[in-house]
């Protein structure tokens, strides 16, 4: 069988052809095996947003205006806040601060420059009550764990304080 | 024909030989040239299919994703979004006696059994009755809609004729909640009564339903309104009970319920009786609450101009073999503050005659009296209106709120035109959108408004509608007590009690209509019938609870200055 040019070419030309209806049948695989990707994660999509509707309309059912109603009349008694319990704004707010004398005239505000830096030298953290550093307070001894054993000791310590102030 | 070529080439001699070869050359360069143009076709194809799959491949599927979650009905939700009616894919019980196949019985245990385990699982069932539809082996609903945890249950009956079919129903998550606004979508899948029927077009059309439709209602306050409204009705015994409340700038209603409801998820016999809307479709003689309306038409064409004057009003008047007096004497003279906060029916009537009758009826006509109301739902009840020219009588009735029947939504659309300046505007269950509202019309004066709005709240401070007085709101308003017409005239004791009010006075918002139909006289109203004492603690106990959800902070700092106004008023108990 002797090859000739023309047939040559042929046979090459051949190969081309099957190598492009290879690729392209490849690529069209390919293609389609990613519409199917999208089209299942689309179902799975629908099927969660379906889901959630459900879920959705569901909580809504058991949480309606009926529902709420009956919840707070048997297991909260809320009411309504009064007009005490509202603040329009800041300046409400730090009126609140101190109650003012019966005579005592409008509260005078002035313009005030920021007090010398004070962050360059940190007090050490002192006790409110007996204005010691921490560091001079008696450590505190280690509460003994509450077994049934000692119950009525701790019983019998808090009863006779309940009077008192401290 | 190349077989007949190589016989001429073989039989003719060498001249043939050259032509043979050249036509044979001709051949093969057109061969060549077809297979070229065939492998540019093909590359031309292949090309653009790439380019197709590249570029256009996932058109069809986005379309696919969008009418798949649409839904068959749309939504229809509240001013924020929350949905009060939607499509919901809910689970229906079928019984397919079919599904096991084969000639034997249609359930894998006997019916009775499987009635029972039923009814275990829905106890109103009947075991008898169940038991012989089982045993008749006809395909059919068991039950229309049932529970996802039902249908676990049923799953777990190993009962393969018991199918539960997901089938897509309308449903309504706030349950009996609004259901006069919303009406219900009956088994021929067309909306009735409510906005179901109203959008019932909108709702169904492919290209509109996707997008829910949105009310004007707010599912909060409907829920407190139809809860104080309950609660109005067991301390009274009172036959029902309807509320509005109504944005006074925009027309916006932003709930209104009739009581007793109905529950559109399951419309049944007892049901059907409730369907009829008291807000929209019923007319009653709401009585005193008629009263600021006259005054504020006086003050308006300028019969009344001090307000300080003094009437009459220890006897009653006799016009035209007709009395009209007061429940109770009220002293020898009242002026205006005063017959408000006492609500004087004698002294009201003296303002009216001086007003004249075209006066009050152009004011009636402008505030939609002679008219059904304005709103969308379908079912509006047409106002008992004296027709032609009104007598001195109708003129001085009509000026009290009797003889003249309206429902209550018209009233709630007149205190609205009272106290925003005096526009009147048609009331609305669709959301407004800011800078939208309709234009309305022009009834009052805006001083004539300002000047109500002293009145409406001085009634509250002072007068009969004290126990509406929400500390830090600011309400205004006034009460009705009418008594209902029945077999040769008034019935003493059944009475229509309204309190219609708005707030805050200072800059009004929003009004609010409450309504007993006949309550009676209980402890927790102090024995009485009258709106003092049953429809204004409603109010009082109601705006607390929807004001701060309304955006009206209480405030006991700010209020109307009625201080030019108490001067006029004797301290005193009305009503």
């Amino acid at each position: 069988m002797n090859l000739t040019r023309d047939r040559l070419r042929s046979i090459g030309w051949a190969a081309v052809l099957l190598t492009c209806f290879t690729f392209t049948v490849i690529l069209t695989f390919k293609v389609n095996a990613v519409k199917s990707q999208v089209r299942l994660t689309e179902r799975k999509i629908l099927a969660i947003k379906q889901d959630k509707l459900l879920l959705e309309t569901e909580f809504e059912t058991r949480a309606n205006q009926q529902q709420l109603r009956s919840l707070n009349a048997v297991e909260f008694g809320y009411n309504p806040p009064a007009a005490g319990q509202y603040l329009e704004g800041e300046r409400q707010l730090a009126a609140l601060g101190k109650p003012r004398g019966a005579d005592a005239p409008d509260p005078i505000r002035v313009a005030s420059a920021d007090g010398p830096k004070e962050a360059a030298e940190i007090t050490p953290m002192a006790n409110p009550l007996t204005g010691k550093a921490m560091a001079a307070e008696p450590a505190k001894t280690k509460a003994k764990p509450t077994t049934p054993d000692n119950l009525g000791d701790r019983l019998s310590r808090s009863e006779p304080r309940k009077g008192k102030p401290e | 024909m190349s077989a007949i070529a190589v016989s001429t080439a073989v039989s003719s001699g060498r001249g043939e030989l050259v032509s043979v070869r050249r036509r044979s050359l001709l051949m093969a360069k057109w061969r060549v040239l077809w297979v070229v143009a065939a492998f540019t076709v093909i590359a031309i194809a292949a090309l653009l299919r790439i380019m197709f799959l590249g570029l256009f491949e996932d058109a069809p599927t986005r379309q696919q994703f969008g009418t798949t979650l649409l839904p068959e009905r749309g939504d229809i939700v509240d001013r924020h979004g929350v949905p009060l009616a939607r499509a919901f894919p809910a689970y229906a019980l079928w019984y397919n006696p079919a599904a096991l196949g084969g000639d034997g019985p249609p359930l894998v245990r006997s019916p009775r059994e499987v009635a029972e385990e039923l009814v275990g699982i829905f106890p109103d069932l009947e075991v008898e009755s169940l038991t012989a539809r089982l045993k008749e082996g006809r395909p059919g609903y068991l039950r229309r809609r049932i529970l996802p945890e039902d249908a676990n249950r049923i799953h777990a009956l190993g009962e393969p004729a018991l199918e539960f079919p997901r089938e897509t129903e309308r449903f309504y998550p706030q349950g009996s909640m609004a259901a006069h606004i919303l009406g219900f979508v009956g088994a021929d899948g067309r909306g009735h009564i409510g906005m179901e029927q109203v959008f019932d077009q909108r709702l169904t059309d492919p290209a509109q339903r996707g997008t829910p439709a949105a009310l004007s209602i707010d599912t909060r306050v409907q829920g407190a309104l139809e809860d104080e409204l309950l609660r109005g009705i067991a301390d009274t015994d009172a036959k029902g009970a309807a509320g509005i409340v109504l944005d006074v700038d925009t027309g916006e209603v932003m709930a209104l319920a009739s009581l007793p409801s109905f529950n559109p998820n399951l419309i049944d016999r007892a049901g059907e009786g409730f369907i009829f809307n008291r807000v929209t479709n019923q007319v009653y003689e709401l009585g005193s609450t008629f009263k600021p309306i006259t005054v504020a038409a006086a003050i308006d064409a300028g019969t009344v101009t001090d307000l300080s004057r003094r009437y009459q009003s220890n006897r009653p008047l006799a016009i035209g073999g007709f009395q009209i007096r007061d429940s109770h004497a009220l002293g020898a003279s009242l002026n205006v503050p005063e017959a408000l906060i006492h609500s004087s029916n004698i002294v009201t009537a003296q303002i009216a005659d001086e007003l004249g009758s075209d006066r009050l009826n152009a004011t009636m006509r402008a505030l939609g009296m002679d008219q059904r109301a304005q709103i969308e739902l379908p079912a509006r009840g047409f106002p008992i209106w004296p027709k032609g020219d009104w007598s001195r009588i109708t003129t001085m009735t009509v000026s009290y709120g009797h003889g003249i029947a309206v429902t209550p939504l018209h009233l709630a659309s007149a205190y609205a035109a009272l106290v925003n300046g005096g526009i009147w505007r048609p009331a609305t269950l669709m959301k407004v959108e800011p800078g939208h509202a309709a234009q309305g019309r022009r009834v009052f004066k805006a001083s004539t408004s300002a000047r109500m709005r002293q009145l409406l709240r001085l009634i509250v401070d002072l007068g009969t509608g004290r126990s509406a007085n929400a500390a830090g709101y600011r309400v205004g308003g006034k009460t009705g007590s009418a008594e209902k017409p029945g077999e040769g005239g008034y019935r003493r004791t059944s009475l229509v009690a309204t309190f219609a009010s708005a707030f805050p006075m200072d800059h009004p918002r929003y009004v609010i209509i409450i309504m007993l139909d006949e309550p009676q006289g209980t402890a927790a109203s102090s024995g009485q019938r009258t709106a003092a004492f049953n429809a204004a603690p409603i109010v009082g106990r109601l705006v607390p609870r929807i004001g701060p959800l309304l955006g009206v902070m209480p405030d006991d700092t700010r209020d109307v200055d009625i201080s030019d106004l108490a001067p006029l008023v004797g301290r005193g108990d009305g009503e």
